[in-house]
């Protein structure tokens, strides 16, 4: 583990990635808080286990008090510090644009796009004022290649991908460091909706010839986030070779 | 907010960054070698002050050019609040 003795932030830590990254995070000593709009079992035993190491708060990404009032909240019991803040939570998308009902265009955008620059917005005022800071997106390989049925959730992804970039020239001189690690397909709710056969020709187009797991994914984002690197401005492919 | 509050903030953070301290209003930023991101941090740190954020016009901020227009800047947007 790099990351240890941080205070971090991981939107949508209640299941999949996020709360494999959430417990990884606790686990190597760094005091960690999440939202999502629902509590899980998991949740709740992270609360049980590393008491005020932890915090999690019901809310929507997209809402903006909400948003702040958390960010706030969080420093306060972090002693006023926030090291790291990992931009996690999405929605997917599983059918061609033309199927696409407006509401769900609009709920993508709202919080893949919306919600992860809400809460960047705010964290980097905090990060400004102590000098130095990691935001670490979770874009997708969707954002740099096609693939039917994704397409606003792959558009989305770009635009972190692109936010990424502009905020690093704005806020790296700073001691900010901005970067995107950007997964290929694996095993999650979000993904779920891929039936089996389509997991298999994932599989079989990938060099490595397997899809990444979360702990795959989370090995590059504790690098990314520990302070460790001067990288900056980058996205990061954990795809096991499909977009080489 | 006071003149001399919000260049006692420009200060705190021209110490910080290992400049010498800004005594002269009339010269340019880019001559005290007050960045935008200093701008930034001031404007944040008089927001925790007074407890609320600042708007900014992004027409008004590209006229700024010395320490005096920072200054002129900052007082106007606190006015009243
Ligand atoms: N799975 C893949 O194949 C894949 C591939 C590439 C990239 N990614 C990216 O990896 C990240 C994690 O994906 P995953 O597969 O772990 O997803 P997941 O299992 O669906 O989990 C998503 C998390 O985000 C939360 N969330 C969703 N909408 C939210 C909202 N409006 N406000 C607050 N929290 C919200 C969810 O909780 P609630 O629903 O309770 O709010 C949940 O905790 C995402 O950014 C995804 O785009 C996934």
């Amino acid at each position: 583990m790099y990351t240890t003795g941080q205070s971090i932030i991981v939107s949508g830590g209640s299941r999949g990635l996020g709360l494999h990254m959430v417990t990884q995070l606790l686990e190597a000593g760094n005091k960690v808080a999440t939202f999502a709009r629902s509590y899980t079992k998991e949740v709740g035993a992270l609360s049980e286990k590393y008491g005020d190491s932890f915090y999690f708060a019901p809310l929507d990404a997209v809402d903006v008090n909400g948003v702040t009032a958390f960010v706030n909240a969080v420093c306060d019991k972090f002693d006023g510090q926030l090291d790291s803040v990992v931009n996690n939570a999405a929605i997917g998308q599983d059918q061609l644009l033309m199927h696409t009902d407006p509401e769900t265009i609009q709920q993508i955008v709202n919080i893949n796009i919306v919600g992860p620059t809400l809460l960047t917005r705010i964290a980097i005022k905090r990060m400004l004022l102590q000098g130095s800071g990691n935001i670490c997106n979770i874009s997708s390989i969707c954002g740099s290649r096609g693939y039917a049925g994704l397409s606003v959730y792959a558009g989305s992804k770009g635009y972190l991908d692109a936010m990424m970039r502009a905020l690093a020239r704005e806020v790296g001189e700073a001691g900010i460091f901005v970067n995107c690690v950007a997964p290929g397909f694996f095993e999650s709710e979000m993904s779920s909706v891929l039936r089996p056969e389509q997991l298999d020709t994932i599989k079989r187009r990938t060099p490595s010839g397997k899809l990444s797991n979360d702990e795959n994914i989370f090995k590059v984002v504790d690098l990314v986030i520990s302070g460790t690197t001067n990288m900056q401005g980058q996205v990061v492919f954990v795809d096991g070779g499909i977009t080489s | 907010m006071e003149r001399t509050e919000i260049l006692n903030i420009m200060n705190m953070i021209m110490t910080k960054k290992g400049r010498s301290e800004i005594t002269d209003e009339s010269q340019s930023t880019r001559e005290v070698n007050f960045r935008s991101l200093d701008f930034s941090e001031t404007a944040l740190r008089i927001e925790f002050k007074i407890g609320t954020e600042l708007s900014f016009e992004a027409a008004s901020m590209r006229k700024i050019e010395t320490v005096k227009d920072v200054l002129d800047f900052f007082e106007e947007a606190t006015k009243g609040v």
